[in-house]
């Protein structure tokens, strides 16, 4: 260090003090902005989520950053009353579905956008490096749609996830399956289907494991190659296996290549029960929506809980209006996970990332203010939250139906749907 | 497995086959004219993809109609990406190699840029025509007509190509300018003219592929990733430069890709392409039919 890097370093040292001091005397003088960081694939082959997602994740901040009478969480005022009112910033991110690009991002929201929390990041396998990073941090990471159970799983702090995760998807599937047994129809064997990332593989475990449990014959077990060209020696072998129940955990490409084979390949599956992702987005159903009727997907969330809570469609209508499409699975926990990072650093009264963390921790929200079907949101020391009840939806004249559990549902389930 | 079994395999690889090696070609030819791997390959087909929508969307013409429509436009658009673009590269003094590889990177980037940014990222799919969702069943054996249909551009593709370089004289102009370029020259033929028309003819040909794939496979500003993996893989096997390389390699690549998915699990088909592909430079560098 020569004399003068020495007289620069010495001077940004006393600058820095005396911003810093201020602020630290008098905690009043909050911060005018919150700034949260935003990491999914804006480009790349799922670049369709990321741009869905911005859609949700800017409703969620015109709910926040303005005053708005709904029966919502962080709706009420206009940006964080204990932050004195301030506004909240989001930085987006791209990953491109890259693990590698996801880590590089977090640290960069992390370092150089000093981001008080993370939220993202639909893929699994990117949340997963994402919230390493913040986890290394001390920032607090908000899984807000992705939902491989390992992710859960690694005794991590600053890691909360407001949804449910595959294990509580799949029991409910299975629940589903039970039901229907005991009124009489016919479930012996499921076909798994799972493409070869985390999120398909730690799905497909689940259900490999709740389907032994429960005494259900896995008559086909297929683990594919994800964005693959063609998939019909894929199936082939679920044609040949004909279970009573088709079992996907795919993303959108393959959802629809899957569906386009099977016609193609004259094979009509007895029934149809997805992990959402590829099943619960709207494109799926555009292309290939007459060979889908009577599909059943797991959710999060169903516009048919409108009725019993009007403002989620008044929020479906902010969303429509910049997105020009319907609230779904992806988005719908998108914009939620938003309004309670919002909440929580909003309950924490600071931007430092273990109180955040604390708050987030703390959090203890009756469902009804949320636009889930959950019971509550309450984290369990595992950061999961264990009151996220999962939906079943059916594809029923071009649109989806809760048929599952029963105290929601809103109609019976067809089944088999292809007799 | 069963016999049955086994048939539909070889056929679905038979028929996807067909439709590597068309994708293949144009990529093979390119660079037997003029030694320039064409990086965009993938990007090219996923614009005829989308010329094919974006006609049907407007003017409700079957895709099977505009099958010539999309070899026209991409002869337009390979044509014009080797005047705007590689034709620079190529002065390059040092490093050529590289240039043309940035160079047709980078067209390949600002084509998937372009794409997402006035056509957004999502998922498109032709709905109604008269060949999707059609299927022929031969004893049990299902064979999807828009892969069939692919199946006879291909090989219908192939035969013009035979003709055009053995009977024109463009043909001629194309093998002498691959031989020696510098003494084409001196006998009036513009190198830069075949130059061009080769990069048309070979986008052209792509273009048949794109449009047979619009018929029954999602169209998205990445698609051409999913396919120019395997085009490159293809063009390797069959030896580069070598126009009926790419034909055999392209039906070995579906068949053994399709055997892979029936006898290991699924997840790792891509072994099987892979390993011959490392076989074949171990014992022929050259590829299968390359003359390098």
């Amino acid at each position: 260090m020569n004399r003068r890097e020495l007289l620069l370093a010495g001077a940004s040292t006393v600058a820095a003090a005396a911003v810093a001091y201020p602020r630290n005397a008098a905690l009043a003088q909050a911060p005018k902005e919150v700034t949260i960081g935003v990491i999914y694939p804006m480009s790349g082959a799922s670049a369709q989520v990321g741009i869905d997602a911005r859609h949700a994740f800017e409703t969620a901040l015109d709910i926040i950053n303005n005053d708005h009478a709904l029966d919502l969480v962080a709706a009420k005022g206009a940006g964080l009353t204990a932050l004195g009112g301030a506004k909240v910033r989001l930085v987006f991110a791209d990953h491109q579905a890259d693990p590698q690009k996801g880590r590089a991002e977090a640290e960069r929201l992390i370092t150089q956008e000093k981001v008080s929390a993370i939220i993202g990041c639909y893929q699994s396998s990117v949340s997963a490096t994402v919230s390493a990073v913040t986890e290394r941090y001390g920032v607090p990471f908000l899984c807000a749609d992705s939902s491989s159970p390992s992710l859960q799983k690694r005794g991590m702090k600053f890691f909360f996830r407001p949804a449910a995760q595959d294990e509580m998807f799949s029991a409910a599937m299975f629940d589903f399956f039970d039901a229907q047994k005991k009124k009489g129809k016919k479930i012996d064997t499921v076909a798994l289907f799972f493409e070869d990332t985390i999120f398909g593989v730690d799905s497909s475990n689940t259900q490999r494991k709740l389907a032994n449990d429960r005494g259900y014959k896995i008559a086909a077990d297929i683990k594919y190659k994800t964005n693959s060209p063609s998939l019909t020696a894929e199936v082939q072998q679920l044609k040949s296996a004909d279970a009573d129940v088709l079992m996907p955990s795919s993303y959108t490409t393959d959802a629809m290549l899957l569906v386009k084979t099977t016609a193609e390949l004259g094979y009509k599956p007895k029934n149809l029960v997805a992990q959402a992702s590829g099943f619960s987005e709207q494109v799926t159903y555009d292309a290939v929506g007459d060979k889908l009727k009577g599909a059943i997907t797991r959710a999060s969330f169903s516009l048919d809980l409108a009725a019993k809570r009007p403002f989620i469609a008044k929020v479906n209508e902010m969303f429509k209006a910049r997105s020009n499409r319907d609230l779904n699975d992806n988005t719908s926990r998108q914009f939620m996970g938003m309004l309670l990072l919002a909440e929580a650093i909003d309950r924490a009264g600071s931007l430092e990332g273990p109180k955040v963390r604390d708050a987030i921790a703390a959090t203890d929200i009756p469902g009804t203010s949320t636009i889930m079907p959950w019971s509550r949101v309450k984290y369990g020391a595992d950061g999961q939250n264990a009151d996220a009840s999962p939906v079943l939806l059916q594809y029923v004249g071009n649109k989806f139906v809760t048929i599952f559990p029963s105290d929601v549902a809103i109609a019976d389930a067809i089944w088999p749907m292809n007799g | 497995m069963t016999t049955q079994a086994l048939l539909q395999v070889l056929a679905s690889g038979l028929l996807m086959g067909l439709i590597y090696a068309l994708i293949a070609v144009g990529l093979s030819l390119i660079f037997g004219l003029m030694d320039v791997v064409n990086f965009a390959h993938g990007e090219f087909l996923m614009t005829a993809m989308y010329v094919v929508f974006g006609m049907f969307l407007f003017t409700a013409i079957d895709p099977v109609l505009l099958v010539p429509v999309a070899a026209a436009a991409l002869f337009v658009v390979g044509a014009a990406a080797y005047l705007g673009v590689v034709r620079f590269a190529m002065r390059a003094k040092a490093n050529q190699g590289m240039v043309q590889i940035f160079a047709t990177f980078g067209l390949a980037t600002l084509m998937q840029g372009a794409a997402q940014y006035f056509l957004t990222p999502d998922y498109r799919s032709i709905g109604n025509s008269w060949l999707g969702g059609k299927t022929l069943n031969l004893a049990g054996v299902f064979l999807p007509w828009p892969q069939i249909f692919g199946g006879l551009v291909s090989i219908a593709a192939f035969g013009g190509l035979y003709l055009l370089m053995s009977r024109t004289d463009f043909g001629k102009a194309l093998e002498a300018t691959r031989e020696d370029q510098g003494a084409v020259a001196l006998v009036g033929i513009d190198r830069n003219r075949v130059f061009a028309l080769g990069w048309g003819l070979g986008a052209a040909l792509v273009g048949l592929a794109g449009a047979v794939l619009a018929i029954f496979y999602y169209i998205h500003p990445q698609v051409g990733a999913t396919f120019g993996l395997i085009a490159y893989v293809t063009v390797a096997l069959g030896g580069f430069g070598s126009v009926f390389g790419a034909l055999a390699a392209g039906v070995i690549v579906g068949l053994v890709e399709a055997l892979t998915a029936a006898l290991l699990p699924p997840a790792m088909k891509s072994i099987g392409i892979y390993t011959l592909y490392l076989g074949i430079v171990f014992i022929r560098p050259s590829g299968l039919f390359g003359k390098l």
